[in-house]
């Protein structure tokens, strides 16, 4: 097959598009459906910068993922996360821990951060560095996204006790 | 210590929340209508060759395809992706040797990754589909990858302006002997009680900021030619797009997007004059232009590596009695920026320390790799890789403590900085020492490592350094800035300075507001558009906040007093009666007496005529402030950096357990942003000392042109990291600020080498220091 | 130069193994099988280009992790690297497997890249690759005419070249249960935490009491393939492995290896630290 038309569930909406055999997923968000948000860095794998949640909490790479393949699956983009304009907990704490700076690592940092949280919802410092293994921040040495991890295990934490 | 409304606050940054959405819109998310797409066919087989043949026939029939274009086609002057022509006047850029050296295609092959042509098309895929269908054929050339090999008499010459393939030494005419220093160095040298010496190795570094390249262009219906770029320099680039086109500045307008990283890969122009001499060739559409992460690696500018001799005189009380010093770097195949770099290696050596006298030479040479330009740091991390590693074997013959030594040895208030005959207006650097030596324990880890036995020992470094805030008075410091207040007493701040992610438009919004007297929300930061912008230099040379801070107080000050004249008018007093809290003016003593600022900006804007007298109702004009700021001071940061390593001693393998870096900031306009910078600079400058290098095999074909081979320091590999600001306001920059942009890079590389050398005894003169080279090391040295 | 997008290929989608297995048999060599794609995306957009890429994310069953006791650890097509981390048995039985699977790319890439794939792609730096190699164990491969066993051993013949027939795939990686003594481990050494190999080795070892019965010594990064240690194995044999036994390994595993210098490293390095890594990987297999 060369051309196909796939149904992807991205951030709650069902969306149609004719993608090409050749298409990764990161191109379909990006050029097919306009969602900018989840940025190419290397298009090799190694960045994170493409980075989107799988089924709400897994994280995969756009970048390595033919969209032909993922018909009929639920993809979370950043700007998914945020609802009514309000911040997601996770994008909250890198507001509030300041682990944003040129803020194109960040959309797949925060992709990440979920995944992490996910499995681990309160990490050692260990854990999150080891999670955020593949996500290439060149701007912060990462010290101040640790801190925002942190922070939003305790976000998500206090969360989930008010729900 | 002053109270203020906004500075010294970290208040969440005002662009956090597009980027954490993911909405903020860099250059590869625009999409226009009519869009094409621009692909560069570059030279991939050859890093030095001449094009025998072009025929781009088949592709031109390929699907999608518009256009095809060669270098005959391309009707545009030659260039120089650097600035610097524009810092100087010409007489200087003369002497110095500047040249436009640079074509949008060429014929002369260069560096593997030198574009050949482009092809312009619907979609990316077919562009790149019609790419690999450009025929070329290359008459292969000698392959230059050291200044040893390009400049000997029989070498293939780059350029017919540079005899030799020397791209600069330092000019006779400004350097006397063309050497950058002062005293009898040799004399001083020949006295002296003993002398270390070494040439060591400097890496081509890679900026690596993560967004890449993108551009789009177009050749409107009005015969204007805009950019949308995430150029660092929009008003630099503005000016040489124009030149370039012969187009007047009013018919080129320069968009600055979202900027994902810069760290001076961004300093001039990369791939703006092709991605416009494309859309020149189609008027009406844009074209967009999107590099892959390779591109960045072989067509976009890099640190300048070279060989660094350096030699250091003492006498027996320790005192640095002669530094001589030559760095011969490798150029790469264009001039960019030849004559800077060169430059200021020496210049922040002879900042540094009280040397007896100095002499350093500085020069260039052409090769055959992707060309070397401006990388965080423009020569310090070299420098202080070289310098540092040479005190540390002086203090350890000398045997004293190195952060004694240096607290003796380095300058302060008074001395000349990197410019002789400008002096240190401030200086915190004791304090940087003593802070950072205390937090990581430097005194007990010092003795307590002195003696170790087993695989994995441990060590501990020290290193220095002062930088720059602005470049005056080597180059031109120059930022324009407008205060406009709207009639609701909100303000709009129109400037071209950059924020590429180091935070600078929050922090010129803080001055604003509290230059202004107003609240922060209350301000808008207008960047990024040359239409509307007025000069600035751009984002070189941490100067920023310095320079461009002070701009913005000056024009809010400018409006300000403004302000305050009309309520004096309005209040029927002085100027200097009023106070103003809350966007109210009172006058002192009688607070039932009092005006808002909104009232005040309102009647100058909503002037009406008052229908019974005929009279104007207030005072008329909006109200506007100014400033073309050109500063005459600079006040260069310091900074001590500590680190801590283990090393296997069976596998040469190294691993970072801490770093302390003590950063002399003046004063932090945005703590946050300050400490996020020199986290971010000690991830690069331990990069440096440790992994990154840009490799080539022997045909000066790229190995590691992508995050697979060039590595980077990740979460894991990184220390306990310690950030200390140490704030002392400096008397002359705005607030007390002095800069914090580059100088978190340059500190650490030192310490980093330190750490080793104390660790092991021994040092490792080529950086990166890889397992390879400690094993290596080692082995020579007999054992640890 | 790689490129921002994928070259021209058609996309074959089997529903089921069967599917697949006549797809395979029609268009053979003219087809890469994508598992997780982590390697054969990343080459394409490099210089590898086929007429067909097969991708068998819609076909079920092939995402398996069994283990029982009598018959041992069976890993499925689909089967991920992050499964096999995640995993309680493997951490426990298969320790060389585990410990390469945590060491493994990133945690995206684990979440995509299949063991399986590791195997096929028949790279020297592969890291469950060389633990796969030390702990044992046969690849299953079905075409339409059948399926065969081939053991690990006699799996890689040469640089990104296997046993696998064009029309085969390869269903199943099973590796034999482990003994009353028997610990793995496995290492490996990089430029920084996040990267491929420039060296690993892994080690099974089954002692009795104090004494080594059988030992499989894995190296990566030393040759065309991921190789086992035969000289170095025979040492350690019939004996009780102490450091003084550990050190005479520094010599002998210059005989067995042949690394040469590419962009991680130098044959010069790789020589001198092979010994130290083996060592290291042994004592931490009798740890185990
Ligand atoms: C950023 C990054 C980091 C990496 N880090 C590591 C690392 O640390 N260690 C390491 O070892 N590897 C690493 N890799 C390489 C890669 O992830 C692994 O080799 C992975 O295991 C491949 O699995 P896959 O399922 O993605 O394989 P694919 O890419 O789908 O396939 C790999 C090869 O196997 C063939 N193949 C796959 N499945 C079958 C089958 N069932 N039958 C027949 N043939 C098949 C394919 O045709 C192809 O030749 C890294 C890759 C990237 C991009
Ligand atoms: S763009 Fe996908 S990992 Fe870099
Ligand atoms: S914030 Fe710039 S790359 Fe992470």
């Amino acid at each position: 097959m060369k051309k196909c038309e796939i149904t992807l569930t991205v951030n709650g909406e069902q969306l149609t598009t004719m993608v090409a055999a050749n298409q990764t997923l990161l191109e379909v968000l990006r050029e097919n459906l306009g969602m900018t948000e989840t940025k190419y860095g290397c298009g090799t794998g190694e960045c994170g910068a493409c980075t989107v949640l799988l089924d709400g909490t897994k994280p995969i790479l756009s970048c390595l993922t033919l969209a032909a393949a993922m018909d009929g699956r639920h993809i979370t983009t950043a700007a998914g996360l945020a609802r009514d304009g309000q911040l997601h907990p996770v994008q909250q704490a890198f507001v509030d821990e300041s682990g944003i700076q040129c803020g194109f690592c960040t959309p797949g940092m925060v992709m990440k951060t979920v995944g992490i949280l996910a499995r681990t919802p309160n990490p050692s410092d260990e854990e999150i560095r080891h999670g955020l293994e593949g996500n290439i921040c060149r701007c912060t040495g990462y010290a101040k996204i640790v801190s925002s991890v942190k922070r939003a295990a305790e976000l998500m934490a206090d969360q989930s006790a008010a729900e | 210590m002053t109270a203020y409304s906004t500075i010294g606050k970290s208040i969440p940054k005002i662009d956090v929340k597009e980027k954490v959405t993911g909405r903020a819109l860099y250059a590869a998310d625009l999409k226009m209508p009519g869009m094409l797409y621009g692909k560069i066919v570059r030279c991939l087989d050859h890093a030095h060759a001449r094009v025998l043949k072009l025929d781009l026939s088949v592709a031109a029939k390929m699907p999608g395809v518009v256009k095809v274009l060669g270098p005959d086609d391309i009707k545009a002057h030659s260039y120089n992706t650097g600035v610097l022509d524009l810092m100087v006047p010409e007489p200087v850029g003369k002497m110095l040797g500047d040249i436009e050296d640079q074509t949008v295609f060429t014929k002369h092959v260069k560096h593997q990754g030198d574009a050949i042509c482009g092809i312009i098309a619907h979609s990316e895929e077919a562009a790149e589909r019609a790419a690999e269908k450009v025929i070329v054929e290359y008459e292969p050339l000698p392959v230059y990858l050291t200044a040893e090999e390009s400049m000997q008499p029989d070498a293939v010459q780059f350029t017919s302006l540079k005899p030799g393939n020397r791209a600069f030494q330092l000019p006779g005419e400004m350097f006397p002997n063309n050497a950058y220093g002062w005293g009898n160095v040799d004399e001083a040298m020949a006295a002296a009680d003993f002398v270390v010496e070494d040439t060591f190795y400097v890496p081509k570094q890679k900026q690596c900021q993560m967004e890449p390249h993108a551009y789009i262009a177009l050749f409107d219906d009005g015969g204007r030619l805009q950019c949308w770029t995430s150029t660092q320099m929009p008003k630099c680039v503005h000016i040489k797009l124009a030149r370039m086109f012969d187009l007047p500045m009013s018919r080129v307008t320069v968009t600055q997007t979202v900027i994902g990283g810069g760290f001076g890969a961004r300093l001039g122009m990369i791939g703006e004059p092709l991605a416009c001499a494309m859309a020149m060739a189609v008027p009406g559409r844009p074209v967009k232009v999107l590099y892959t992460r390779e591109e960045d690696w072989i067509a976009s500018e890099s640190r300048h590596p070279g060989k660094y001799w350096m030699k250091i005189g003492f006498s027996k009380d320790g005192a640095p009695v002669a530094v001589d010093a030559l760095f011969r770097s490798y150029k790469g195949g264009y001039y960019t920026q030849g004559s800077g770099v060169a430059f200021t290696t020496g210049s922040w050596l002879g900042g540094m320390y009280k040397w007896g006298s100095c002499r350093y030479h500085g020069e260039t040479y052409y090769t055959n790799h992707a060309p070397c330009g401006a990388y965080r740091g423009y020569g310090n991390p070299q420098t202080n890789f070289v310098m540092e590693q040479l005190v540390e074997r002086a203090c350890s013959k000398l045997g004293v403590d190195p952060v004694e030594w240096r607290k003796k040895w380095h300058k302060g208030v008074g001395d000349d900085g990197w410019c002789p005959g400008v002096t240190y207006p401030s200086c915190a650097l004791d304090e940087c020492l003593d802070r950072g030596a205390a937090a990581i324990g430097w005194t007990e880890k010092r003795a307590k490592y002195a003696n170790q036995t087993g695989v994995k020992r441990r060590g501990v470094g020290v290193s220095v350094m002062n930088h720059t805030s602005g470049a005056f008075p080597m180059l031109l410091e120059h930022t324009t800035c407008t205060a406009r207040l709207n009639e609701d007493a909100t303000a709009e701040i129109m400037l071209a300075c950059s924020d590429m992610g180091q935070g600078a438009h929050t922090a010129l919004q803080q001055i604003a507001a509290e230059a202004l007297g107003f609240r922060f929300e209350d301000i808008h930061i207008k960047a990024g558009d040359s239409d509307s912008n007025g000069f600035d230099i751009g984002a070189h040379a941490s100067r920023t906040i310095y320079v461009g801070g002070a701009a913005v107080k000056s024009a809010c000050e400018d409006a300000r007093k403004e302000l305050f004249a009309r309520a004096a008018q309005y209040l029927e007093c002085t100027v200097e009666q009023l106070t103003m809290r809350d966007k109210i003016i009172y006058l002192e003593g009688a607070s039932n007496r009092s005006i808002s600022a909104q009232e005040i900006c309102a009647r100058g804007v909503y002037n009406f005529v008052d229908a019974a007298s005929g009279q104007r109702t207030g005072i008329p004009g909006q109200i506007q402030g100014y400033s073309s700021f050109l500063p005459t001071s600079n006040s260069p940061p310091f900074a001590a950096c500590f680190a801590e390593v283990e090393i296997d001693t069976e596998t040469g393998e190294l691993t970072l357990i801490e770093l302390v870096n003590a950063h002399d900031v003046g004063k932090a306009i945005h703590p946050a942003s300050v400490e996020g910078n020199l986290e971010g600079g000690a991830q690069q400058g331990m990069g440096f000392a440790l992994t990154e290098e840009i490799y080539y095999d022997k045909n000066g074909l790229c190995l590691n042109n992508s995050f697979t081979d060039y590595k980077m320091l990740g979460p894991s590999d990184m220390p306990k990291l310690t950030t200390i600001l140490v704030e002392n306001p400096d008397p002359l920059g705005p607030f007390g600020a002095k800069s914090a942009g580059e100088a978190g890079i340059v500190a650490p590389i030192g310490a980093v080498a330190n750490a080793v050398f104390h660790a092991l005894g021994i040092q490792i003169i080529e950086a990166p220091i890889t397992a390879e080279k400690i094993l290596e090391a080692i082995k020579k040295n007999g054992g640890v | 130069m790689s490129s921002r997008v994928l070259p021209d290929f058609e996309l074959l989608m089997p529903k089921d193994l069967g599917e697949g297995l006549q797809l395979l048999s029609r268009h053979g060599s003219d087809v890469a099988i994508m598992a997780g794609g982590t390697d054969v995306l990343v080459m394409m957009k490099a210089n590898y280009r086929s007429p067909y890429v097969m991708s068998l994310a819609g076909i079920g069953g092939l995402d398996h992790l069994d283990w029982a006791p009598e018959t041992g650890l069976r890993v499925g097509a689909l089967t991920t690297v992050d499964q096999i981390e995640q995993s309680g048995a493997v951490k426990q039985h298969y320790r060389a497997l585990w410990q390469a699977a945590t060491l493994f790319a990133t945690p995206q890439i684990r979440n995509s890249a299949t063991v399986i794939g590791n195997l096929l792609r028949a790279s020297p730096a592969g890291d469950c690759s060389c633990a796969v190699l030390a702990l044992g164990g046969t690849v299953v491969l079905e075409s339409v005419d059948g399926r065969r066993e081939v053991a690990i051993d006699d799996f890689w013949l040469d640089y990104n070249l296997t046993a696998r027939r064009p029309d085969e795939i390869a269903v199943e990686l099973r590796l034999p249960p482990p003994g009353k003594g028997t610990g793995s481990a496995f290492r490996r050494l990089t430029r920084t935490h996040e990267d491929l190999a420039k060296l690993n080795a892994s080690a099974r070892l089954d002692v009795d009491g104090k004494i080594c019965r059988t030992a499989r010594l894995a190296m990566g990064c030393v040759g065309p393939t991921t190789q086992r240690l035969p000289k170095c194995e025979a040492i350690l044999v019939g004996k009780a492995i102490d450091e003084a036994l550990l050190k005479t390994l520094d010599d002998v595993i210059q005989s067995e290896i042949a690394p040469i210098d590419d962009k991680r490293s130098t044959a010069e390095y790789r020589r001198a630290v092979a010994g130290v890594l083996l060592r290291r990987t042994i004592s931490q297999a009798l740890a185990d």
